[in-house]
């Protein structure tokens, strides 16, 4: 268990620059989530802090040294990839006991330490299995399992839970980010999913187009995303244009009270989900005409037509309008970010 | 109607021919085996000809000196082909003039394979003829007779010749089909290159280098024209044996070649079971 910190990271593919100036610091004992879109590098980070790929510059310290120079098999960061590769003619025990025989432990212990592992990934009764047997959340477990056997300095997940299915994606969720309380591991959990990244980290870092963003809590990320790109990631936001005067944002749709001094152009952002739905009758918030309406089981998505200016909103089911009609739609300012 | 009876139908034609040939000839040998054979008076159905081949001394020998020629040759190919296949993976040279030169020995027929290694090792060959103009060896006589020898270096020496190519094509085919990253893994958990090649690489390719193993064994095991061109005149590999009790005019001969034929085929069938074991094996890496 170990504090790890990125320096400065760069990477190029064929002149194609893949990671920028990745900078990141993952305390001991701690999880934190590396959070961006496909092809943005994240799995080329991670393999970059195993030893798998060399970077161009930069520097990787576990507990204040270097280890850029450390190889591959002694680095002690080991990596539970996205589609598990399991050794296909190990079987359960095996693969679970594969970096314990790498490391010359001898058999007793071994054996010990392999049946603690499948006791905690709970997979008693599947030792002899091969991995051809196995289903994709037991794979998973053996990944993991395997991985922790070693006991690494720092456990690398890559996008570990995006093969399962919702539900058991949840649970295996939970139960990694249990583990990882447990035995207090340096963690860091990769994936594209924004609330799995929110839900299970101290930290989240959002890595666009192969650097960092943003590096902050769950709630940061979330309540104050330092760019409209970052925002933008989190979802179908609404932006609407306008001024700011003597704490009052103008825009087309209305003047509202912001909590905001610059007084210049800005853009908000309000999320879907702070626009609230009342009948036309409620008098209250400003009117507008239903255009779109999407039901999603426990919520719907409407579209509502503000003096030409499309506002998203999420509601409850309860709350059922009509296409066409006139609704009013209320607007939390108090969480409105300002760019 | 009777769909899945149409490729079955279709290919009846070919296979009349195929499996009649095939099964009409076993037929008639394990007939004959048995002692049956009419057209030269032999009428009585009798296990004598079995008894007196399979305790035959030179039968023995000669069943043990297939087995052993057959045996190193294998091996030595499979082994020299693996490290060939490891070595041209490893060096990623992707155009590499070596890999089409060392196809090249597989369309070369086993009688030609045979002349070469004549041409060169035997005592009046080109190896001989360079050493004794060298004065390495006083008399080309001196040089070693590694043609017609008891040990059957000659004979090894062409299998191997023959078959290294074709175990590393196979080898190579199947290592550059192994997914790199089971190999990334391995090293992340701490494997060093040797235990990757020792504990991931090899197993992996095993059932492969297993079955490829099967088929030149079973080839060099019942081939005849390698060990006819440079074998000892004793003791004689099994199919020189059978040929030659089979050419013996004297028809009533015929049993005893038949017999050892039929030795040949046993053994054969438990190859080719073997074979098919591995394929499972393979299969189930792929799971
Ligand atoms: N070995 C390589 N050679 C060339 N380009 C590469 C190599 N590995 C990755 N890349 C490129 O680097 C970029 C980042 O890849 P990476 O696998 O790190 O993305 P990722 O964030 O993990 O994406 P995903 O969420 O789809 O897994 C991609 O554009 C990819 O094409
Ligand atoms: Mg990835």
């Amino acid at each position: 268990m170990s504090k790890l910190e990125l320096k400065n990271i760069s990477k190029r593919f064929d002149g194609k620059s893949v990671l920028k100036d990745v900078s990141l610091v993952v305390n001991e004992g701690e999880m934190i989530s590396l959070l961006g879109p496909s092809g943005c590098g994240k799995t080329t980070t991670l393999k970059i802090i195993a030893g798998l790929v060399e970077p161009d510059s930069g520097d990787i310290l576990l507990d204040g040294e270097s280890i850029l120079d450390v190889p591959v098999e002694k680095r002690g960061t080991v990596i539970v990839f996205q589609d598990y590769l399991l050794f296909p003619h190990m079987t359960v025990e095996e693969n679970i006991g594969f970096g314990l025989k790498m490391a010359k432990v001898d058999k007793a212990k071994r054996v010990k330490r392999v049946r603690e592992m499948i006791d905690l990934v709970q997979l008693t009764g599947h030792e002899k299995k091969y991995p051809g047997e196995l289903s994709g959340g037991q794979k998973q477990r053996v990944a993991v399992a395997r991985a922790l056997a070693v006991e690494p300095r720092v456990l690398l997940l890559d996008e570990p839970f995006s093969n399962l299915d919702a539900r058991l994606r949840e649970s295996m969720r939970e139960f990694v980010c249990d583990l990882q309380r447990k035995l207090g591991i340096t963690t860091i959990l990769v994936t594209h999913d924004r609330e799995e990244a929110l839900m299970t980290s101290n930290k989240v870092a959002v890595m666009l187009e192969g650097s960092i963003e943003q590096f902050g809590t769950p709630e940061q990320i979330y309540k104050k995303p330092a760019s409209l790109d970052i925002a933008n990631f989190f979802g179908e936001k609404n932006y609407i244009e306008g001024t700011i005067e003597n704490g009052m944002f103008k825009c087309k749709i209305g003047k509202f009270k912001a909590n905001h001094n610059i007084s210049s152009k800005v853009k908000a952002m309000i999320r879907p989900e702070e626009v609230e739905l009342f009948p036309k009758s409620a008098d209250t918030g400003v009117l507008g005409k239903v255009k779109r309406k999407k039901f999603a089981g426990d919520r719907i998505y409407y579209t509502i037509l503000v003096n030409d200016t499309e506002i998203r909103c999420i509601t409850k089911s309860e709350k059922d309008f009509k296409i066409g009609e006139t609704v009013a739609a209320k607007i939390d300012f108090g969480n409105v970010v300002f760019f | 109607m009777y769909k899945w009876l149409k490729p079955y139908v279709l290919l009846l034609p070919a296979m009349m021919v195929i499996l009649g040939i095939f099964i009409f000839g076993l037929a008639m040998g394990l007939i004959q085996s048995f002692g049956y054979f009419p057209v030269v008076g032999l009428n009585k159905i009798t296990l004598k000809y079995y008894r007196e081949v399979l305790t035959d001394k030179t039968f023995l020998s000669s069943l043990g000196f297939s087995f052993y020629i057959s045996l190193i040759s294998s091996i030595m190919s499979v082994v020299i082909g693996v490290l060939l296949a490891y070595s041209i993976v490893q060096s990623e040279s992707k155009k590499g003039i070596e890999k089409v030169i060392y196809k090249l020995p597989i369309i070369v027929p086993h009688a030609v394979a045979a002349l070469l290694v004549y041409n060169i090792l035997s005592q009046s060959g080109i190896l001989a003829r360079i050493l004794y103009s060298f004065g390495i060896i006083g008399d080309q006589s001196e040089f070693p007779s590694l043609i017609f020898d008891k040990k059957g270096i000659g004979v090894i020496l062409a299998y191997i010749w023959k078959a290294i190519p074709f175990t590393t094509m196979v080898v190579y085919t199947v290592l550059s089909n192994i997914n790199d990253r089971l190999l990334e893994v391995a090293l992340n958990l701490g494997a060093d290159r040797r235990q990757v090649f020792w504990y991931v690489l090899l197993p992996l390719i095993m059932p492969s280098i297993f079955s490829c193993f099967i088929i030149i064994f079973a080839f060099s095991f019942g081939a005849f024209e390698v060990p006819y061109l440079l074998g000892p005149t004793s003791p004689k590999a099994l199919p020189v044996k059978a040929y030659i009790e089979y050419n013996n005019p004297d028809l009533t001969h015929r049993p005893y070649s038949m017999v050892i034929n039929m030795s040949l085929t046993f053994i054969s069938v438990i190859l080719v079971w073997l074979y098919h074991k591995s394929f499972k094996l393979i299969s189930r890496y792929d799971g």
